[in-house]
């Protein structure tokens, strides 16, 4: 709690008719560092990922962005500080890369002045950083699933803002793509010192790429810490109801979940 | 391609630019066509004489009386068209999600026929009252949770047959000469329009086009999805209104004009986005095709030989293979 944020919620409580799904929740993003938001289906991850971006109506409480309650702040300025890529999205068929990219600009233009300097430097330095710049002009639903990633978060890029909130941006790719695009994210937090907050399936992969973790339990923030401080073995019996042992990664260090 | 201006910069795409262009010069030929066209035999240097006003007055009222305007009407009605469909179909990502298919123009037309029965004229006004009423409650029915297309779809092809319905039993309560020319009307049709048609529908277009044109750069982002909209820093709800809004004007504009048109609005979008490509709205193209449709349709009528065919007749036949093609696409793909 020492260390310094501009996002964080206070006392918030998000319900889909009956069913609370987070429940007087406090939360901190610190700055400058990878938070990976952990839980078990249905906790409410997703949600509180929304919530900090301002995309869900809250019941009680509220997102605090930069000492203002979120929801109090123009969109578009809230935009030009905070990114979110939703989970699965969809883009319209025959959109190129470039063109994908170049959308993440929205906050900074208008109907009016649809293209500055600083755009075309922004695109290009999203599409350099993501590795995509030599498929700039293909459409994406050409490309793999992993690549169609990397699209998506060139475009959250470009929009140029200091906090990125991903959605799962690894559902559905395989392995090698996960390892892929979470060092991807991992490079661009530690390259630009950008705030990356991120919903993750995966304990094990949370564990080897986060700073700080969150885990949710029933819509509240049962742990948060290092990984080495919240994976652990009662934290996951606890969270997930998972008997396990957890042990030291022998190539990296991070602990290591190893269900029994 | 990037255009420069003091303080305004716009961007386009080649492909946009090379194709608008050619559809462009698509639709001169075909009005130049169109008006040597017709049951009167006339040489393309009597039409260019009834231009100088050196024709004799037959000629003159046939061409300048007659034909222009019925073309120039095609013109800005399909336009309209064209350009309010494009626009609910890029807003709710569906191609299925035209105003008449799901029963804007329809209520459109309801709202005319009432204010033509009841006041004997307001039509432009009786258009947009039935139009907004129809969009709001078919928007309000469908609502769950938010805006799913396929639920507005439904409902609103539902509330399409509802108001047919209605305006069927409104025609019983007219003498049956004026239900033969709404009959005609309803259907959509070009006959016998005048200069004042033009300048209603050129009036409008003055206003409607720049604020559609103005839609499409939040409408090629709200193309996305809502969280992507909302995430870039646009106002979501507003913009919904206000393209609503302007669709339904430019509806209620061509349905004053030239009746419902059918399948119009529905075919212009699909055709310009497939020859412009790029994922854009391509708006500027579908109000272009849908003015080349329109155009053609009714040609097409013109020429039928014995009857006045009412153009929207050919639309319907242009439309509905299309409008089958498409919900065999969407359904394979899941999409629907």
């Amino acid at each position: 709690m020492s260390q310094p944020s501009r996002l964080m919620a206070k006392d918030l409580s998000v319900s889909f008719g009956k069913s609370s799904v987070l429940n007087e929740l406090f939360v901190t993003i610190p700055d400058g560092s990878l938070t990976v938001i952990v839980g078990p289906n249905a906790c409410g991850k997703s949600t509180l990922l929304r919530s900090l971006a301002r995309l869900q109506s809250v019941q009680k409480g509220q997102v605090v962005l930069d000492g203002k309650a979120i929801h109090r702040q123009s969109s578009r300025s809230v935009a030009r500080r905070l990114a979110i890529l939703p989970q699965m999205p969809t883009a319209p068929e025959g959109l190129s890369v470039h063109d994908l990219v170049v959308r993440g600009r929205t906050p900074h233009q208008s109907a009016l002045r649809q293209w500055s300097k600083a755009d075309a430097a922004a695109v290009a330095n999203a599409l350099d950083k993501t590795g995509m710049a030599d498929n700039a002009h293909r459409p994406l639903e050409s490309l793999s699933g992993g690549q169609r990633q990397r699209a998506w978060i060139a475009m959250a890029l470009a929009q140029d803002t200091d906090i990125l909130l991903l959605d799962e941006p690894t559902t559905y790719l395989d392995l090698p793509h996960q390892i892929d695009l979470l060092t991807l994210v991992q490079k661009l937090n530690r390259e630009t010192g950008r705030t990356v907050a991120m919903v993750l399936h995966d304990i094990n992969l949370a564990a080897r790429f986060a700073d700080h973790i969150v885990a949710l339990k029933d819509g509240k923030v049962h742990r948060e810490g290092s990984p080495a401080e919240v994976i652990t073995e009662q934290t996951m019996d606890q969270v997930f109801a998972l008997p396990c042992t957890v042990i030291a990664d022998p190539v990296h260090g991070t602990p290591h979940v190893i269900p029994a | 391609m990037i255009l420069r201006l003091p303080y305004l910069s716009f961007l386009f795409s080649r492909r946009a630019i090379v194709a608008g262009s050619a559809l462009a010069i698509l639709l001169a030929i075909t009005l130049t066509v169109s008006v040597k066209l017709g049951a009167f035999p006339l040489s393309w240097s009597q039409i260019i004489a009834t231009f100088a006003r050196r024709a004799d007055d037959v000629q003159q009222m046939i061409v300048l009386d007659h034909r222009l305007p019925r073309i120039l009407t095609a013109i800005g009605a399909g336009a309209a068209f064209g350009l309010a469909g494009a626009m609910f179909q890029t807003m709710l990502r569906n191609p299925l999600a035209t105003p008449d298919v799901i029963g804007f123009s329809a209520g459109a037309s309801c709202g005319a026929l009432l204010a033509m029965i009841l006041t004997g004229g307001f039509i432009l006004p009786g258009a947009l009252a039935g139009g907004l009423v129809t969009a709001a409650a078919v928007t309000a029915l469908a609502w769950h949770n938010g805006l799913q297309p396929y639920r507005l779809i439904l409902i609103g092809i539902g509330a399409s047959l509802t108001l047919s319905a209605g305006a069927d039993l409104l025609m019983t309560k007219i003498d049956a000469l004026t239900a033969a020319e709404m009959a005609k009307w309803l259907i959509g049709t070009l006959n016998t329009r005048d200069w004042s048609d033009v300048r209603l529908v050129w009036l409008g277009l003055t206003f409607l086009f720049p604020l559609a044109l103005w839609l499409q750069f939040p409408l090629s982002r709200m193309a996305m999805s809502d969280d992507i909209t909302t995430g870039l820093g646009l106002p979501l709800s507003p913009l919904r209104l206000l393209v609503t809004a302007c669709a339904v004007a430019l509806v209620a504009l061509g349905v004053s004009v030239a009746g419902p048109l059918p399948f119009v609005a529905f075919v212009s979008g699909p055709i310009a986005r497939r020859i412009v490509r790029g994922g854009s709205p391509a708006m500027l193209p579908a109000a272009t095709v849908g003015a080349l449709v329109t155009l053609l349709a009714d040609m097409a009528a013109r020429s039928f030989p014995i009857v006045q065919l009412p153009a929207g007749v050919c639309t319907a036949m242009i439309g509905a293979p299309v409008l089958m093609w498409l919900l065999l696409v969407q359904f394979r793909k899941g999409t629907l």
